[in-house]
């Protein structure tokens, strides 16, 4: 046993007080002259024997408690009799590329493997991760941490590691941890990432279950006149052939012989003009790769130009920018865009307007109650709503229209503070790519504090103030930033972010794709499978689910070069083994066993003390 | 034993008073004349031939009794009455020993009661023309003054009350015995002490006394400590002739010494009574009336 504060131990010194007491108070207890000591002496010894006793189990009690008192106060821990750190960690990736033949099998080895290293005092934790990190069993015993391996299957989630860090960190706050990365260390689950950083506490084991194998995979899909034209990668280290196989709506349409170069992806071009609608399916054979790879799925579904309503004010010619920016596109690629003002939206028939897919709302002057009413019904029934912080736009207006009792804006300067992608991988980020860095050279003068309760943050300031955010109303989506677009708070329109900007956060207000209706696997909306294939949303919208491209692409990065990727926050100011100490404190609290025992030393001192 | 008549005036048998009192004559002289005032038509009036007092004669009288000179003087029948006189020898016998000394909440020590109730005892006897004498004792005979119903002898007696100190161990038994020795004709005994001893020896000395003729009477002087044991707080209580000390909580041992002391007390009662033998136990803070009216009881027998 040890103590966190040891210096509290000389407070059982305290013990010796009952003692040294009742010795001076032996010393110092009255002569008194008396006469008949021989009667006193023959008091019965079992008495004096009984008294003895009780007085031996006072003093007892007394000292127990005062030392127990000492004991709690040093707050006692039992160090862990198992050499290492008190959490196991055991990350396993189930991404798609772990259906690879054997992968995951051994990666769910090499978990039990690491599961059979953890000493007997050390909880395990077992998170499954793919684009997202799940725990699936939280620090326990052994038994629930085996049982949650032996359940585990790959999923169609491309590779991401950010988020088993995040994940890993969150459960070891309090304790130092070992985490055990076992997947097959994929490329694609560094792309677009910022840089990871983890505590000193937390030791990263890589384990790599990857294999040399191959892998073929149909990566595009898409029509282009009289053939439709497949995109195969091939991953292995030899050419790979074969035969690609196109189907609309489960029937087979027309084959085409393929023959790819090692490392390399080539476009097949089968001879075949598709339909108007249904679903074009394109699929190939690869037994030795990963299994989910193999088809790709293409909504031939006609589509039309998203149309788009701004909400703006005549006097300022608000929405200015963002017109030019949606109407710049082709003709497949653009947005119908018409200007109302915040008085004129009330007008609009519901027939219209339920054929908008996005309404950028940049005022809200007279913005009259049949107007609120037909905007709020509007992104409840499925469509999207970007709202874009303004002198023109009252955040009172916008609660009570959304009826959202929690929202609350306040108009802030911003000097200083440039914007943040939190997360690069968010779909209006995304395509950034490499222009994402131009996001932190516009100037902000004013923007909104906004509470960010019931909404997720996309990008923050850097004042960490929200900036982007987003929120499901209905089946409609909402996404606020919390600056305007009009140049009025910020330069932002002069940036070279703007124009992605816009497009993008249009397009997922509106839950738009590149493809129209398609989705990966980790974008797929609400109401949407999570499995590839085609699935039907709330509103009746079909659409296709896709695997991540990226997850196909082989070679893998190495452990060492995993690990190069990951950064050592700065030693903590506390030594490790203090923190140790604290952390295995913490958790034990034998503090309270301590007073609840000097309680119980205390009753039993009075029961004793009663029966005198 | 006849009781005391309730209305009597109790003050000058207070030892709270009498502790006030200068002499030990005076201290002897205020019980006793305190304690036969109080007794008023008392049945022990009249032991001696002395003259007491002249009553007009009534019809019934003892002619015997009749003054003929106050007759012939007064032409007058007047009846004379006498006081009965004995020869009756008394020794008191006082223990000295250093217990004796002892004064817990009482007004005077066992030793001053002890003195006080001898010399009230040595004045009572002396009006009665009792040959008195004194033996002052702790586990030998200390101070001995020889019998005697002279006039002087009462002041030589209460004097060596009066200059009596505490003296060592207390143990009866062989000044009990040197005294049976000594005593030719029957007397009377009073034993003062506080009898914390052992008491089989005391009781043999006593009951030879006893087989010897004499009037045997024994006051066991207890201070009201030592009938209460009233302490409280833990203390080491340390013997006051032996010098022994003993660390104790009053609160644990109080039972226990009680018990033991009335075994003792028991003991002495069972003992002494047994063998014929008056035994009576005192509080040092109660009056001495009680005290006296057992010797004037134990008088009586012997007569």
């Amino acid at each position: 046993m040890s103590f966190l504060y040891p210096a509290f131990l000389i407070g059982a010194l305290a013990a010796a007080i009952p003692i040294v007491l009742h010795l001076l108070r032996r010393d110092v207890a009255p002569e008194v002259p008396f006469t008949a000591v021989h009667l006193l002496r023959r008091s019965p010894f079992e008495q004096t024997r009984r008294r003895k006793l009780k007085d031996l189990l006072l003093l007892a009690a007394r000292i127990a408690a005062l030392v127990l008192l000492a004991i709690a106060f040093a707050r006692p821990y039992f160090t862990a009799s198992a050499e290492g750190p008190s959490l196991q960690i055991i990350a396993i990736d189930r991404s798609f590329s772990m259906s690879a033949p054997g992968r995951f099998e051994r990666a769910q080895a090499e978990a039990r493997e690491a599961l059979a290293r953890a000493g007997r005092g050390q909880r395990v934790a077992v998170i499954a991760f793919d684009d997202r990190a799940t725990i699936v069993a939280p620090p326990g015993g052994a038994g629930e941490a085996r049982a949650a391996i032996d359940a585990l299957r790959p999923a169609y989630g491309g590779t991401r590691f950010a988020p088993v860090f995040d994940r890993a960190i969150e459960l070891s706050e309090r304790d130092d941890a070992r985490l055990t990365i076992i997947s097959d260390l994929q490329r694609a689950g560094w792309e677009n990432e910022t840089p990871v950083t983890v505590p000193a506490s937390l030791d990263v084991d890589v384990r790599d279950v990857s294999v040399s194998a191959g892998n073929l995979a149909v990566t595009k899909l898409r029509r282009d006149g009289d053939n439709v034209r497949v995109e195969i990668l091939n991953g292995g280290a030899s050419p790979a052939s074969g035969t690609v196989r196109l189907a609309v709506d489960n029937r087979p349409a027309a084959t085409a012989p393929f023959s790819v170069p090692a490392a390399s992806a080539s476009e097949v071009a089968v001879p075949y003009r598709a339909s108007a609608r249904g679903v074009l399916t394109a699929e190939i054979d690869d037994p030795a790769g990963f299994a989910f790879d193999n088809r790709r799925f293409l909504l031939l579904d006609a589509t039309g130009r998203p149309e788009i309503i701004i909400v703006g004010d005549s006097v300022n010619q608000s929405g200015f920018f963002a017109t030019r920016v949606l109407q710049s596109g082709d003709a497949d690629a653009g947005f119908d865009v018409q200007t109302k003002t915040a008085a004129a939206f009330g007008g609009v028939p519901q027939e219209v307007l339920s054929q908008q897919a996005v309404v950028i709302l940049l005022s809200t002057r007279n913005l009259d109650r049949r107007g609120r009413e037909s905007l709020a019904g509007f992104v409840r029934k499925g469509g999207g709503l970007l709202i874009a912080a303004s002198p023109d736009v009252d955040p009172t207006v916008i609660a009570t229209s959304m009826a959202w009792r929690d929202f609350a804006a306040v108009e802030q300067p911003a000097t200083g503070a440039v914007l943040a992608a939190t997360d690069l991988r968010h779909p209006i980020f995304r395509p950034f790519g490499a222009l994402a860095a131009n996001l932190g050279q516009v100037r902000f003068t004013r923007s909104w504090k906004v509470r960010p309760d019931g909404w997720e943050v996309a990008a923050r300031m850097t004042d960490g103030s929200p900036a982007l955010l987003e929120r499901h109303e209905g089946s409609g989506r909402v996404v606020l930033f919390a600056s305007d677009i009009d140049r009025r708070w910020n330069d932002f329109p002069l940036n070279a972010a703007f124009v992605p900007f816009v497009i993008e956060a249009v397009r997922h207000a509106a839950a738009l794709t590149e493809v129209p209706g398609e989705y990966l696997v980790a974008d797929v909306p609400q109401g949407g499978g999570a499995e590839p294939g085609v699935h039907t949303l709330g509103d009746g919208r079909r659409i296709t689910v896709n695997v991540d491209p990226r997850e196909s692409v082989t070679p893998a990065v190495t452990p060492v070069e995993f690990k190069a990727r990951i950064g050592s926050a700065p030693e903590p100011a506390r030594p490790p083994v203090e923190r140790q100490a604290r952390q295995a404190e913490g958790t034990q609290n034998l503090w309270r066993y301590g007073l609840l025992l000097m309680l119980a030393a205390l009753v039993g001192e009075s029961v004793v003390g009663r029966t005198r | 034993m006849p009781a005391p008549a309730p209305a009597r005036d109790l003050r000058f048998l207070d030892p709270a008073i009498l502790a006030r009192l200068g002499t030990m004559e005076l201290k002897a002289r205020t019980v006793v004349e305190g304690f036969l005032a109080g007794l008023h038509r008392s049945p022990y009036r009249g032991f001696s031939v002395e003259f007491a007092e002249y009553r007009q004669y009534l019809p019934g009288d003892d002619l015997n009794t009749l003054d003929w000179k106050i007759y012939a003087r007064s032409d007058r029948h007047y009846v004379k009455k006498f006081e009965e006189e004995t020869n009756l020898e008394c020794h008191v016998l006082l223990d000295v020993s250093a217990s004796m000394a002892y004064r817990g909440s009482a007004p005077m020590s066992k030793l001053e009661y002890g003195s006080v109730l001898a010399g009230a005892l040595a004045f009572l006897m002396h009006r009665q023309r009792d040959a008195t004498g004194l033996m002052a004792f702790d586990d030998r005979i200390t101070f001995r003054l020889p019998a005697g119903a002279r006039a002087g002898h009462l002041h030589t007696l209460l004097l060596a009350l009066e200059r009596l100190q505490p003296g060592q161990r207390s143990s009866a038994a062989r000044p009990l015995r040197q005294l049976a020795e000594a005593l030719i004709k029957r007397s009377m005994v009073v034993v003062i002490s506080d009898l914390l001893e052992d008491s089989e020896p005391v009781i043999r000395g006593l009951r030879h006394l006893k087989s010897r003729g004499s009037e045997v009477i024994v006051f066991q002087l207890l201070d009201p400590h030592e009938l209460t044991f009233p302490f409280q707080e833990p203390a080491k209580f340390r013997d006051v002739e032996s010098e022994e000390e003993l660390l104790a909580d009053p609160a644990t041992v109080r039972t226990s010494y009680l018990r033991q002391l009335a075994g003792l007390t028991l003991k002495y009662d069972r003992g002494l009574r047994g063998a014929g033998i008056d035994y009576v136990q005192l509080d040092t803070s109660q009056p001495l009336d009680f005290a006296l009216l057992s010797y004037l009881a134990a008088r009586q027998r012997q007569k």
